[in-house]
């Protein structure tokens, strides 16, 4: 099963491009405010390095955030859309599961974490089981030290945000604290890769409802809800 | 969805009641309700025409001219089609979109001629020279003109959208009972503002209990002075580029007042004036489609590479 994966939920840009459990191809850009403009044309350049057509795809990926709100609108709307036009079924795969399926073979605690912007990251934990990494417990958005307050077993810390925050993280839990080389960061797959896991089981999104995963509401709600503007 | 200037279909999702509690557009709320309805809107447009995707042989999509999360939307949308349809894209500036509106209201609309385009986000006096050929004459110095009437409707404890509330109350009242400030009124500029306007209105009332207010001569003779400023700086224009016809769109363009008002001047003054029909006034798909077309007509056809541009003058498209 061929799945294309579009994600710009995160500082990078990454499609994807497997064949079962075989990676086909793929690109990662830096978003720097432009991934509007390169997303239809690098979704062509990736295909056509697989002298592919997007109508040889069987299904379609797309990243659901959480991450940059205007970011993640994008990947949305342009996967929403190319599912929607060529009727090939769309699956949303949040950017915190893509991240932790990187660690799907610790055995520690694993902890995802993506930018939030103002200094905030959006977080959870996973556990690694049969081969995939499993969320325990809500999501979480906030501050890092709020987050690091949770923390009282040994874990691997994944993505850009964890390695932004490295030095804060390692300060409060010390040798607790488990980082990935940058090096061995693997972009562009998991979210495929897990598509490809929910298509096999038969489970797909729709296409016109799917929506992204904020986590925050905008700040005009969250004050609203404070009382503090009429 | 239209075909060689017939509208096929017009779907419009407002998110009009989103944005009432708060008084006034909130960009992020915008942006998260868009992507939440484009797919049904875009399905709901072809389904509605009775036409199929395979139907479709250019795509146009605002993306100059608004608010960039919502811009960028319809953008990523549009590209994704044209990219599948391979079929054509242009990108439309907003302000030029309801230039359109009013071509697909009449299709007759003589050019040259001076087009007031007026709505809640601009206030542009725009000489048309042609298809797609434009020169900005005048802008607002401030406020939109339907902002200003949001902001004085709030004052009153109205609600939102202030426009469409004010214009029904302003039946009921008299709009001589109040000779508010008319804006920039000896000055050559054709130029628009509504600042010091809207603060006269709530000095005038700002010590007074709400309850007390005699809110419709209010909205009444507030509605006036808005409506005179846009007839007599249309009028202006009009005189300045020596046209004959004078032509109005936008969502402040279905206001009553300024309908009657701009008729009665361009009657005695022998005018020609053309005003969008009601239900294209408003922000609406049909009146990107067809300025689409006509650039199209004119081989503007954007890349797949197509960005957006929240701010630049109409003039950057003719």
């Amino acid at each position: 099963m061929r799945v294309l994966s579009i994600d710009t939920s995160g500082r990078f840009n990454e499609i994807g491009l497997v064949d079962g459990d075989r990676e086909h191809g793929g690109l990662v850009w830096e978003a720097a405010g432009n991934s509007l403009r390169d997303i239809i044309l690098n979704i062509d350049l990736v295909l056509g390095k697989a002298r592919l057509d997007l109508a040889d795809v069987d299904g379609l990926a797309v990243g659901v955030g959480p991450g940059s709100w205007t970011g993640v609108r994008v990947g949305m709307t342009v996967g929403k859309t190319l599912a929607y036009a060529t009727g090939k079924p769309l699956c949303g795969i949040s950017s915190l599961d893509a991240l932790a399926y990187q660690g799907r073979n610790v055995p520690t605690l694993l902890c995802p974490m993506v930018e939030a912007g103002r200094g905030n990251i959006y977080a959870a934990f996973y556990q690694a089981q049969c081969g995939t990494a499993i969320r325990r417990g809500e999501h979480y958005a906030g501050n890092i030290s709020g987050l690091l307050k949770l923390v009282k077993e040994p874990i691997l810390f994944l993505g850009d945000a964890a390695l932004l925050h490295r030095q804060a993280i390692s300060e409060s839990l010390g040798s607790l604290a488990n980082f990935r080389d940058p090096a061995e960061e693997v972009r562009g797959y998991g979210i495929a890769a897990l598509a490809v896991a929910r298509f096999e089981r038969g489970e797909r999104d729709d296409a016109l409802s799917l929506a992204p995963l904020y986590l925050r509401e905008p700040l005009i709600k969250a004050l609203l809800a404070q009382g503090r503007r009429d | 969805m239209v075909a060689d200037g017939v509208i096929l279909s017009n779907v419009v999702a407002s998110q009009v009641d989103l944005h009432a509690r708060f008084g006034g557009v909130v960009p992020e709320i915008a942006a998260r309700k868009h992507v939440e309805a484009i797919g049904y809107i875009i399905k709901e447009a072809i389904d509605s025409a009775d036409r199929n995707l395979a139907d479709i042989e250019a795509i146009a999509v605002t993306s100059i001219y608004g608010l960039v999360g919502s811009l960028l939307v319809g953008v990523a949308a549009a590209k994704s089609l044209a990219y599948i349809l391979k079929v054509p894209l242009v990108g439309v500036h907003h302000i030029e979109g309801h230039i359109f509106a009013n071509i697909l209201s009449n299709p007759s609309l003589p050019m040259p001629c001076v087009c007031l385009t007026v709505s809640g986000g601009h206030t542009m006096l725009v000489y048309v020279r042609g298809l797609c050929q434009y020169e900005v004459l005048g802008n607002t110095l401030d406020d939109a003109t339907g902002e200003a009437f949001d902001k004085i409707a709030k004052f009153l404890g109205l609600g939102f959208p202030g426009g469409p509330i004010i214009d029904k109350l302003s039946v009921q009242g008299d709009r001589a009972a109040f000779p508010f400030p008319r804006p920039l009124r000896n000055s050559k500029t054709l130029d628009f503002s509504f600042s010091g306007l809207k603060t006269a209105v709530v000095n005038m009332f700002k010590d007074r209990e709400r309850a007390t207010l005699p809110v419709a001569d209010i909205a009444a003779s507030f509605q006036e002075a808005v409506v005179e400023h846009l007839v007599s700086k249309t009028l202006q224009a009009a005189s300045l580029k020596g046209v004959s016809a004078i032509a109005v769109t936008g969502g402040v363009a279905s206001n009553r007042r300024l309908r009657e008002a701009l008729s009665e001047r361009c009657n005695r003054e022998r005018y020609r004036v053309f005003f969008t029909r009601p239900d294209l006034c408003g922000d609406n798909a049909a009146m990107v489609a067809a300025a689409g077309a006509a650039r199209l007509r004119y081989g503007d056809v954007a890349g797949l590479d197509l960005s957006v541009v929240p701010h630049a003058p109409l003039e950057s498209v003719a």
